[in-house]
C-alpha cells in the first residue's frame, strides 16, 4: 500500500465530507418532495369525494334543462314555432357541453386504466382546427369574444399540409385549450390561436386575455380534479380534468407544454408535438426513440437472445 | 398448436389477456412487470417510466405503483388466485450513464416493483434489471416466457 502524505490525505478528507455533504442535501431534497407528495395525496383524497358531487351537478343539470326544453317543445302552439328556434340552440349548447365532459371523464378513465395507444393517421390539422373553433362558437358567442385563426401552415403552399399524428387525441388537447380560455376570458375579449410547423414539430398555441393564472396555481393546473375556481359562486363549469387528461394526452404523443401567463393580462398554452415518424431516432426522452419506431430498433450482432 | 395474437405494449400503458399472446416492450431506464398464472395460462405486462405517482396529472400506469396494482386487479378480475400470480421483472437500466445522483431512476424503478410485488406477495421468479442498456422483451403469456435482448440505441442521447 503507498503511502499518503499530508496534503493528499487532507484533500482525499475533503473530498469525502463534500460528498456526504452532497448526499445529505439531496435527501433532505428528497424529505421536502416527500412532505409535498403527502400533502398532495391528502388533497387528492378529499378531492375525490368533491368530484362526485361536482360531477353530480355537472351531468344531472344539463340533463334536467335538455329534458324541461324538449318537453317544452313538445307542447309549443304552433303560432309560437319561432320559439322553438331558441330552445334547440339551448338544448344543443347543453348537449354539446355534456359530451365535451363525457369525452374528458372517458379520456382520463382509459388513460388511468392504462388503455389509450396512440391510433397515428395522416392529419389535416388546419381543417381540424377549424372544425373545433366552429364547434365552439356559440359558446365563444355567448360572451362575445372573437376567436382569431393564424394558420402558418396554410401559407406555406395553397396544398394541404398533413401531418402524421393521432387526429382524436389532437382534438380533444386544443378543444380543452379552447374551452378553458373560452372559461376565463373576460366578457368582450378575443382568443388567438396559432398553429406552425417547425422542422417535425407541430406547435399550436392558445392565447386568451382573461384571468391568467398565479404563480403557485400554475403548479397545480395539470393536477386532476383541481378546479382554480371551484366556489359555489364559480361562474366556470367543469371538473377539472381537462388539463390533466391534456398533459397524458401530450405525453403520449411525445410531445410538450408550455404556459407563459400573467394575472388579469391572459395565457398562452403552447403545444408542441413530435411528427409520428419511422426515421426519427434519439428524441430527447427517456423511450421514445423506441416509441416511434418500435419494429425497427437494430439488435448489436453480438447480443442473444436470453430467455426467463 | 397454438395461436398467438400479438400487442406492442407502449409506455405508460398495461395489457392482459386470457388468449396466448406475444407481448412485446422496449425498455430503457422504465420497468416492466409481468405476471403469469400458471394455473390458466395467461398474463399480462405493464410498463411504467416513474416509480411513485407524486398526485400531479392522472394516477395512471405510467407510475410503478399505480401500474403494478392495476395489473394485479386485472388478473384477479379474470379469475386468477393472488396466490398462484408470478412475477418477472425486467429494465430499470441506468441507460444515461450519469450517476449524478445517488439514487438514478432505474434503480428506483426496479426498487418499488421489488417491495410492492414482495407487500403483495406474489414472487419473482426470474429478472433482469439493471445494467447499462436497454431491452426489447417479449412476454408469452400462454407459458409465461419471456424472451430478452438487448438493446443499443443508434444515437446516444
Amino acid at each position: 500500500m503507498s503511502q499518503l502524505n499530508d496534503q493528499e490525505l487532507i484533500n482525499e478528507l475533503v473530498k469525502r465530507f463534500d460528498e456526504t455533504k452532497k448526499a445529505l442535501s439531496e435527501v433532505q431534497k428528497l424529505n421536502e418532495e416527500l412532505k409535498e407528495v403527502n400533502k398532495k395525496l391528502e388533497e387528492s383524497e378529499s378531492m375525490k369525494s368533491h368530484f362526485i358531487s361536482n360531477i353530480t351537478n355537472e351531468i344531472i343539470n344539463p340533463f334536467a334543462s335538455i329534458l324541461a326544453l324538449s318537453k317544452n317543445i313538445l307542447s309549443v302552439e304552433k303560432e309560437n314555432w319561432k320559439k322553438v328556434i331558441t330552445m334547440v340552440s339551448h338544448i344543443y349548447t347543453e348537449a354539446f357541453h355534456l359530451d365535451f365532459q363525457f369525452r374528458n371523464i372517458f379520456a382520463a378513465a382509459k388513460l388511468e386504466a392504462g388503455e389509450v395507444v396512440p391510433e397515428i393517421l395522416n392529419v389535416d390539422v388546419s381543417s381540424l382546427v377549424e372544425s373545433i373553433i366552429e364547434s365552439f362558437s356559440h359558446l365563444a358567442k355567448k360572451k362575445f369574444i372573437g376567436i382569431e385563426l393564424k394558420n402558418d401552415l396554410k401559407e406555406e403552399k395553397s396544398k394541404i399540409v398533413l401531418f402524421k399524428t393521432d387526429p382524436e387525441k389532437l382534438r380533444l388537447i386544443i378543444s380543452n385549450l379552447l374551452s378553458n380560455a373560452i372559461n376565463f376570458s373576460f366578457e368582450k375579449s378575443r382568443i388567438i390561436i396559432k398553429i406552425w410547423k417547425s422542422e417535425n414539430f407541430l406547435l399550436i398555441s392558445v392565447q386568451d386575455f382573461g384571468t391568467g393564472i398565479s404563480v403557485e396555481n400554475q403548479k397545480i393546473i395539470f393536477d386532476r380534479f383541481k378546479r382554480l375556481s371551484s366556489g359555489i359562486d364559480s361562474i366556470n363549469r367543469g371538473h377539472g380534468l381537462g388539463l390533466s387528461v391534456n398533459k397524458a394526452m401530450i405525453d403520449l404523443l411525445g410531445g410538450k407544454i408550455d404556459i407563459k401567463t400573467e394575472l388579469n393580462k391572459g395565457s398562452v398554452f403552447t403545444v408542441c408535438i413530435p411528427e409520428y415518424d419511422g426515421e426519427i431516432s434519439g428524441i430527447a426522452f427517456d423511450d421514445n426513440e423506441f416509441f416511434f419506431n418500435s419494429d425497427e430498433v437494430k439488435m448489436s450482432e453480438n447480443d442473444k437472445e436470453e430467455v426467463f | 398448436m397454438v395461436l398467438y395474437e400479438s400487442f406492442f405494449l407502449y409506455p405508460s400503458a398495461l395489457y392482459a389477456t386470457q388468449k396466448p399472446n406475444h407481448i412485446t416492450t422496449i425498455l430503457g431506464s422504465c420497468v416492466a412487470v409481468c405476471l403469469w398464472d400458471p394455473l390458466y395460462k395467461y398474463g399480462g405486462m405493464c410498463h411504467y417510466m416513474l416509480p411513485l405517482w407524486n398526485g400531479e396529472g392522472l394516477a395512471s400506469p405510467k407510475y410503478g405503483n399505480i401500474a403494478i396494482e392495476k395489473l394485479i386487479e386485472k388478473m384477479i378480475s379474470f379469475g386468477s388466485k393472488k396466490e398462484n400470480i408470478q412475477a418477472k421483472i425486467f429494465g430499470g437500466g441506468d441507460i444515461f450513464q450519469r450517476r449524478l445522483n445517488h439514487f438514478n431512476i432505474g434503480e428506483k424503478n426496479i426498487w418499488i416493483a421489488q417491495s410492492y410485488l414482495k407487500e403483495q406477495n406474489v414472487p419473482i421468479i426470474s429478472s433482469s434489471t439493471g445494467g447499462e442498456s436497454g431491452r426489447k422483451i417479449i412476454f408469452n403469456t400462454y407459458n409465461g416466457e419471456v424472451r430478452q435482448r438487448y438493446v443499443r440505441k443508434q444515437t446516444e442521447l
